[in-house]
C-alpha cells in the first residue's frame, strides 16, 4: 500500500495532544488531528505551516489600494477631466473613499475566495476520510490522529503499535483512492449550463410576471412618459391632432415672421437692437446657457464636452465666422446649420439678436490688439 | 515597590512644576493655559477611555478581559483627579475661548450660540460631567475593590445593569468634553462629527494606557496568569481603534473640505497654514499609518515588548492630535519648548506615580469576580 492513511481514535482530547509528540517523533508522513471541537495549540502540536492567508490579504488590499489610485488618476486627471464643485481635477481627498472600498473589496474577496477555492480546494465531492467507518464517533466524542502517507511506503503494522502504545482505542486504516481532479470538467459544464438554464428561466419568469401583473412597470429610462409628443396624433381632440392649430387670422404674440431661406439672403438683416450692456448681458446668459455647450465659453470650439460628442463644433472667434454678416449669424441660430439645431424655439426674437452681439464681443475679446491694453 | 523609582518620578513632577510655573511668569498665561487644557484633556481622556473600557466589559458580559480588569479601573482614576484639574481649567475661559468676551456676542455666530456657550451653563457643565464620572467610577471601580474582599456576586449584576446607562451618560459627556473645551475655542466652528472623533481618540488613548501598564506589570513579573492570547486581543482592539479613529478624522474631513462651507473650513484652513500643515501630515503618518502596518502581523498583537512601543507611540500621537487641535488658537506660529516639556514633566511624573501607588493597593486582578477563572481559561 503506497497511499493511504492510519487513523488512532482516542477516548479523549487529553490522550489525543499527548500521543502527538510521541507519534510525529517515530512515523513518516503527514499528520492531521480531526476532532469534535478546536483543540487550543493542536495546530501549533502538528506543525502545520502558517497560513498564506494573511500575506494574500495584505497583497491583494495593497494591490487594490494603488490600482484605485491609478484608475482614478487616470480617469479624472488625463481621460475625462470633468470639474467638479471647484475642485482640482486631481483632488486625492475625493479618491480616498474609493480607494478605502476598492481595498476593503479586494481584501475580503481574497479572504473568502482563497480560503474557499485556494487553500481549501473547494469544491470538494470526495474525500477518503470521509468513508472512515469512525468518522460518526469523531463528529461524536471520539479524537482522531492520522498519519496520512502517500507515493511512499508505510509500515502500517508499526504505526498501529505507535497509536495502541500512545493509548488509541482503536486504529483504522484507509486506502485513499488514486488522486482524482477534485473537480471535473463535467462538472463546469453542467454548473454552466444549470446558471444558463437558470437565466432563462428567470428572465422568462421575469418577463410574463410583468405582462401579467404590472404591479410596477419595468426600467424604460424614461422612453414611456404619460405626455404627448408635438406633432402625434391624439383622440382627445374631434379632428385627432394632439396638437391644437392658431386661431384663424392671428399671430402669436412677439412672433416674427421668417421667410428667408438662405443664408446669402440673410445677409441684409441688421441688428435691430443696440449694443447696451443690458443686452449685451442678456446676450452673455443666452450665449452660455445655450451656445456655449458645444462652443464653449470661449466661443473657441473647445467645450467641456467634446468627449462626449463627436462632431467638431465650429470656432466662432475664427476670421471666418467674424467675416459673417450679423444676418447670417443670426440666421444660423434661426435655423440651424449642419449638425446644430434650429433655436428658434428655445430663444425670443431679442434673445437671438443680443447673442449675436455677444458673439462680436467674444471675437473681438479673443482676436485682441497690443493696443488694447494701453 | 521600588523607593528610588518614586523618587525619581516625584523629582520630576517637582522639575515640571518649577518649569510650568516660570513658564507663565515668562511666556504668559494664554499659553499656560492652553497647556493645561491639551494635558488635562490628555490624562482626562486616558481615564474615561479606561473607565469606558471597564463598562464595555460589563454592558457585553466580556470574560476574557476579566483578568485585565484591574488596570483600566486604577487607570480611570484619572478621570476622577482630572474632576479638580477641570475646575482650574475654568480659570482659562477668559484667556483662551473667544465666546466668553462681551464684544464677541456682536458676532451673529457667537451671539446664536450664546445659549449654550456662556459661562455660567459651561461651568454648571463641567461640574455635572465631573460629578457624573466620580459616581461612574465609585460604581464600577470601587465596587469591584470591594468586591475582591466580600466575593459578592451582586456586584456583577449591578455593573451588568448600570453599564448600560453609564454608556449614555459617557456618550453625553465625552461629547460635551469635546464641543466645550476644543471645539468651543473656535466658537464659529461648526462639526457634528466632532464627538464621534473626540470618543475615537479618547477610546484608543484608554487602550494605549491600559496596554501599557498591562505589559509593563507582566514585563516585571506581576499579573503571572495572563496568557499572549489577552494581549493578543488588547493588540487587536489597538489596530481596529487606530483605523476607527482615523475613519472619523477623514470623515469630517472630506465632508468639510467637499462641502467648503465658511463656517466650517475655517477650522481647518487655521490647522493647514504654516508649520499646522505639515503636522496633520505627521498626525496622519503617526496615528494611523505607522500603527496600523506595525499591528498587522498577527506576531505584532502578541509580542509584548512590540506591542508596549506601539502603545507608547499611539499615546505620543494622541498627544499629538490634542496638541494640533488645541494649539493654534494661540496663533503666531507653533509654540513647543520648554513649557510644553515641563507640562509633560509634571503631568507624566505625577500620573505615573499615581498610577503606581493606586497599582500597588490591593490585588493585581479583580479576585472577587466570580468569572475570573473563566477569564483565565481565555484561548483565542
Amino acid at each position: 500500500m503506497n497511499s493511504g492513511s492510519v487513523l488512532g481514535i482516542f477516548d479523549s482530547a487529553e490522550l489525543l495532544v499527548n500521543a502527538i509528540p510521541r507519534v510525529k517523533a517515530k512515523a513518516q508522513g503527514r499528520l492531521e488531528a480531526y476532532t469534535p471541537y478546536p483543540i487550543e495549540g493542536i495546530d501549533k502540536l502538528l506543525g502545520l505551516r502558517k497560513s498564506p492567508i494573511g500575506g494574500m490579504v495584505l497583497i491583494m488590499g495593497v494591490i487594490g489600494a494603488i490600482s484605485t489610485i491609478l484608475f482614478e488618476l487616470w480617469t479624472s486627471g488625463i481621460d475625462y477631466p470633468l470639474t467638479t464643485a471647484g475642485k482640482p481635477h486631481l483632488s486625492w481627498e475625493a479618491f480616498i473613499p474609493i480607494m478605502f472600498e476598492v481595498t476593503v473589496l479586494f481584501a475580503t474577496f481574497t479572504a473568502g475566495l482563497g480560503m474557499l477555492l485556494l487553500l481549501n480546494r473547494l469544491p470538494m465531492f470526495r474525500d477518503p476520510m470521509l468513508s472512515a467507518k469512525s468518522m460518526p464517533l469523531i463528529t461524536r466524542d471520539k479524537f482522531a490522529l492520522a498519519v496520512e502517507f502517500s507515493g511512499s511506503d508505510l509500515d502500517v503494522d508499526s504505526i498501529t503499535k505507535l497509536f495502541q502504545q500512545a493509548g488509541a482505542g482503536q486504529v483504522e486504516v484507509i486506502a485513499k483512492p488514486a488522486p482524482v481532479g477534485a473537480v471535473s470538467p463535467n462538472f463546469f459544464a453542467g454548473l454552466f449550463a444549470t446558471i444558463a438554464v437558470s437565466c432563462v428561466i428567470a428572465g422568462l419568469l421575469m418577463y410574463w410576471a410583468i405582462k401579467l401583473f404590472p404591479v410596477s412597470p419595468p426600467i424604460s429610462h424614461m422612453l414611456v412618459q404619460p405626455r404627448l409628443n408635438s406633432q402625434r396624433a391624439d383622440g382627445f381632440f374631434k379632428n385627432g391632432f394632439g396638437m391644437r392649430l392658431p386661431v384663424a387670422g392671428t399671430v402669436r404674440r412677439g412672433a416674427v415672421s421668417y421667410s428667408i431661406t438662405s443664408q446669402e439672403n440673410a445677409a441684409g438683416l441688421v441688428n435691430p437692437y443696440p449694443r447696451t450692456n443690458e443686452i449685451l448681458n442678456q446676450g452673455r446668459r443666452t450665449y452660455n446657457t445655450y451656445c456655449s455647450v458645444c462652443h464653449g465659453i470661449l466661443g473657441d470650439g473647445h467645450p467641456m464636452l467634446t468627449a462626449a460628442y463627436g462632431a467638431k463644433p465650429a470656432n466662432l472667434v475664427s476670421q471666418q465666422m467674424i467675416d459673417l454678416r450679423d444676418g447670417e449669424v443670426y440666421h444660423v441660430i434661426r435655423m440651424g446649420r449642419n449638425a446644430m439645431p434650429s433655436y428658434t424655439a428655445d430663444l425670443a426674437e431679442n434673445e437671438r439678436w443680443a447673442t449675436v452681439h455677444y458673439i462680436r464681443t467674444l471675437q473681438r475679446a479673443m482676436n485682441a490688439r497690443d493696443d488694447d491694453i494701453k | 515597590m521600588n523607593k528610588q523609582t518614586d523618587k525619581r518620578l516625584a523629582a520630576t513632577a517637582a522639575l515640571g512644576l518649577i518649569g510650568i510655573i516660570a513658564a507663565g511668569l515668562v511666556f504668559g498665561w494664554s499659553r499656560f493655559w492652553a497647556n493645561w487644557i491639551l494635558w488635562f484633556l490628555f490624562l482626562l481622556t486616558i481615564g474615561l477611555g479606561s473607565l469606558f473600557i471597564v463598562a464595555l466589559e460589563h454592558v457585553v458580559g466580556a470574560r476574557w478581559s476579566i483578568p485585565l480588569r484591574r488596570v483600566p479601573e486604577r487607570l480611570s482614576s484619572l478621570a476622577v483627579l482630572m474632576g479638580p484639574a477641570a475646575l482650574l481649567a475654568l480659570f482659562s475661559l477668559h484667556f483662551l475661548y473667544p465666546w466668553t468676551k462681551p464684544e464677541n456676542l456682536q458676532n451673529p455666530v457667537m451671539a446664536g450660540k450664546a445659549v449654550w456657550l456662556n459661562e455660567r451653563f459651561f461651568i454648571w457643565r463641567v461640574i455635572g460631567c465631573v460629578v457624573l464620572w466620580a459616581i461612574a467610577y465609585w460604581v464600577f471601580v470601587s465596587g469591584s475593590v470591594r468586591q475582591d474582599r466580600d466575593h459578592n456576586p451582586s456586584f456583577n449584576l449591578r455593573a451588568r445593569r448600570l453599564a448600560p446607562l453609564f454608556m449614555v451618560v459617557f456618550g453625553i459627556t465625552i461629547t460635551i468634553v469635546a464641543f466645550d473645551w476644543i471645539s468651543s475655542l473656535e466658537p464659529e466652528w461648526y462639526s457634528d462629527i466632532f464627538g464621534v472623533y473626540i470618543f475615537a481618540g479618547t477610546f484608543l488613548a484608554g487602550l494605549a494606557a491600559t496596554t501599557l501598564t498591562v505589559l509593563y506589570l507582566k514585563s516585571k513579573g506581576r499579573l503571572p496568569e495572563i496568557k499572549p492570547d489577552h494581549i493578543y486581543n488588547l493588540g487587536g482592539f489597538l489596530f481596529a481603534f487606530t483605523v476607527f479613529w482615523s475613519y472619523i478624522g477623514f470623515a469630517q474631513y472630506l465632508l468639510m473640505w467637499y462641502a467648503n462651507l465658511p463656517e466650517e473650513v475655517l477650522w481647518y484652513k487655521e490647522r493647514l497654514q504654516g508649520a499646522w500643515g505639515p503636522l496633520l501630515l505627521v498626525l496622519a503618518i503617526f496615528h494611523f499609518l505607522v500603527p496600523f502596518f506595525l499591528l498587522i502581523p498577527r506576531e505584532a498583537k502578541s509580542n509584548p515588548k512590540f506591542l508596549f512601543w506601539t502603545a507608547a507611540f499611539i499615546l505620543f500621537s494622541h498627544w499629538l492630535d490634542l496638541y494640533w487641535m488645541i494649539f493654534p488658537v494661540l496663533g503666531h506660529g507653533m509654540h513647543l519648548g520648554w513649557p510644553e516639556l515641563s507640562f509633560g514633566f509634571f503631568s507624566i511624573g505625577g500620573v505615573l506615580l499615581w498610577i503606581r501607588h493606586s497599582m500597588s493597593r490591593g490585588a493585581d486582578m479583580p479576585v472577587g469576580d466570580p468569572f475570573l477563572r473563566e477569564g483565565l481559561g481565555f484561548r483565542l
